[in-house]
């Protein structure tokens, strides 16, 4: 797979806040991204970092790098503007620009210098057409773009970001405003232009992102946990977190006093360690261990609770590997 | 009846009482000048200048007052407006949201909003002897446009605050500069809150004696150059009012007449003209 944009060990502060957590990720060339994760994981700061609208956000603070087409554009020589351009953003509500539909098109090529009332015309049609825009509103091109429904108001901003002629298509929950026949509509545009562009798109739905998405990147609590070619990623997840999410369940966070790797062993063995090492553990402390022995999935939860220890949770982290985590009570 | 109720009604009623004031002492104003000022109101009155002994109850009529107030209040309105806008632009684009330094400069207007109009009159007054001005028309507007500088730049600045951070980073985000988003989105987005602004600092500059008293001078002419005096609606009222005739003083109450149908005026057609710009904006 081809990359088209790169991120290397990214991190962004808002103020003392770090909100996102050495990213690196390569994201691939002309396909369908999508980042997902639970609500503040930093999904929407990834996709402002890509474009730098992230430099808007009072007191933000990057390192890192973000290389498309292998430039930086955090480079303190490279143009804002420009990298801008390269990107068509789509908000989670539509913002049309209070201007006319037409304008709204024509804003981002008359301001990269396009004047030319007939190349205007010809930019516009072609890129209403493109969002599948013109046919509605050809006759009412100089009438307002905030008439429009919020279904049409997104399109519009889709033919205004195509425009500008960007190589890449960001998403912030693009859909989530629209009733859901304008929602197919935009899904379906996406899966059409994503041979001409690069699309990256946040999304809280997990369906709509096995519906769209042809990699995923899962972030929680701004760090990016796993990363994978779609299929790949919701059938076989490898991280217990990815697996909690796409499943449904919640992420419990537990601090970890101490961790036990009990790959290899088997009953007995196992349960006798777990025990031994809670003994030497303070109440209230919480330990993790991980095993691929299948009857100790069952059996050391038994026994730690025939002890009177907690357990606090059971999670598979692989095909073979689970983690079990208990806390000590007496 | 429960005792919540009787606090809703005691509420009610007080909320009742108080907008009865309000709008009583409005209405009470306007049937005062229309009941003075009516019978002595004519076209003479509307289209001619001062004629000898007009003060004294002879021919004439204050056309110089009216064309001086309009010019000095465009006038002081647009150069209030060329300082007010940058400064709204600057407060809201370009300075961080919790910035210290945007801070003071809110706090410097609303400080400068209170001060007294006779103050901006010394003021003026000052600075016209430093410029080596006499009393004129263009002293005038330099102590309009800072009469009213605080009320235009704080009215857009509360207007452009409610402009969505997401339309200017659509913009952004299509490629175009602060400037350029400053120019073609956030000031047709605000055309309302900033023609409000533009109004209210308008009302205030025509509608203000103290500020011109010293500045503007007066005269019986119309007003045909930047560097000589110019009569206001506000000190004919006040002259004629001051003089001991009768028929000169209901004169007094037709020209304060004249001057709120003035404001109302301006203020009507340009919402008016308003509507044309604003049919484009998001909400």
């Amino acid at each position: 797979m081809k990359t088209h944009i790169e991120i290397e060990n990214l991190n962004v502060y808002y103020g003392e806040e770090q909100v996102l957590n050495n990213i690196s990720i390569d994201i691939p060339d002309k396909k369908i991204t999508a980042i997902i994760g639970p609500s503040g994981c930093g999904k929407t700061t990834l996709l402002k970092s890509i474009n730098r609208l992230i430099d808007e956000v009072d007191g933000v603070k990057v390192s890192g790098k973000v290389l498309v087409d292998g430039e930086d554009i955090y480079d303190p020589k490279a143009e804002v503007t420009q990298i801008r351009k390269k990107m068509g953003l789509l908000s989670q509500k539509p913002y049309p620009l209070p201007m006319s539909i037409y304008d709204n098109v024509a804003y981002g090529p008359r301001i990269h210098g396009q004047k030319d009332k007939k190349k205007l015309d010809a930019l516009v049609e072609h890129y209403l057409r493109e969002s599948s825009l013109w046919d509605e509103v050809k006759d009412k091109l100089h009438s307002s773009a905030a008439r429009l429904s919020v279904g049409q108001q997104q399109r519009l901003c889709l033919a205004r970001g195509l425009a500008v002629e960007p190589e890449a298509i960001l998403g912030d929950e693009p859909t989530s405003s629209l009733d859901p026949v304008s929602a197919e509509r935009i899904e379906r545009k996406l899966l059409e232009l994503k041979g001409k562009y690069t699309i990256i798109i946040v999304t809280h739905s997990l369906r709509q992102a096995k519906r769209l998405a042809d990699y995923v990147l899962f972030l929680y609590l701004g760090n990016l946990i796993e990363h994978g070619p779609a299929e790949e990623f919701f059938k076989n997840p490898k991280h217990v977190k990815t697996h909690a999410y796409i499943n449904g369940r919640f992420i419990d966070e537990h601090k970890i006093d101490k961790e036990l790797n009990l790959k290899g062993t088997e009953c007995p063995a196992n349960f006798v360690k777990t025990k031994i090492a809670l003994e030497g553990m303070e109440i209230g402390q919480v330990l993790k261990v991980i095993v691929d022995d299948k009857t100790a999935v069952s059996e050391v939860p038994k026994a730690v609770e025939y002890d009177g220890h907690k357990v606090l949770s059971v999670n598979p982290l692989n095909n073979t590997d689970w983690e079990i985590i208990c806390q000590k009570e007496l | 009846m429960d005792k919540r109720q009787v606090e809703e009604n005691i509420f009610k009623f007080l909320m009742g009482v108080s907008t009865s004031i309000v709008l009583g002492s409005l209405l009470l104003i306007v049937l005062t000048i229309l009941a003075k000022g009516l019978p002595s109101l004519s076209l003479n009155m509307l289209i001619q200048t001062p004629q000898g002994g007009y003060y004294a109850g002879k021919e004439g009529g204050i056309l110089n007052a009216i064309i001086g107030s309009l010019v000095l209040g465009i006038g002081g309105t647009f150069l209030a407006a060329l300082i007010g806008i940058p400064v709204a632009l600057y407060l809201n684009l370009y300075l961080p949201k919790g910035s210290k330094w945007a801070t003071a400069v809110r706090f410097s207007f609303d400080v400068l909003w209170g001060i007294p109009s006779i103050v901006y009159g010394a003021f003026g007054f000052t600075l016209m002897i430093i410029l080596g001005l006499r009393a004129s028309l263009l002293a005038g507007m330099i102590t309009i446009a800072l009469l009213i500088i605080p009320i235009i730049a704080r009215t857009m600045d509360e207007a452009l605050k409610m402009i969505p951070a997401e339309l200017k980073e659509t913009s952004y985000a299509l490629g175009a500069t602060k400037f350029e988003t400053a120019l073609k989105v956030i000031l047709r987005q605000a055309a309302p809150g900033i023609l409000t602004a533009l109004l209210l600092g308008f009302g205030r500059g025509v509608g203000d004696a103290a500020s011109v008293l010293f500045t503007a001078g007066f005269t019986d002419n119309l007003p045909t150059s930047l560097f000589k005096p110019v009569a206001t609606l506000p000190l004919a009222i006040f002259f004629q009012l001051g003089t001991p005739f009768p028929e000169v003083q209901q004169r007094g109450y037709a020209s304060a007449f004249v001057l709120t149908v003035l404001l109302l005026l301006v203020s009507l057609v340009s919402r008016r003209l308003s509507k044309k710009y604003t049919k484009h904006i998001v909400r």
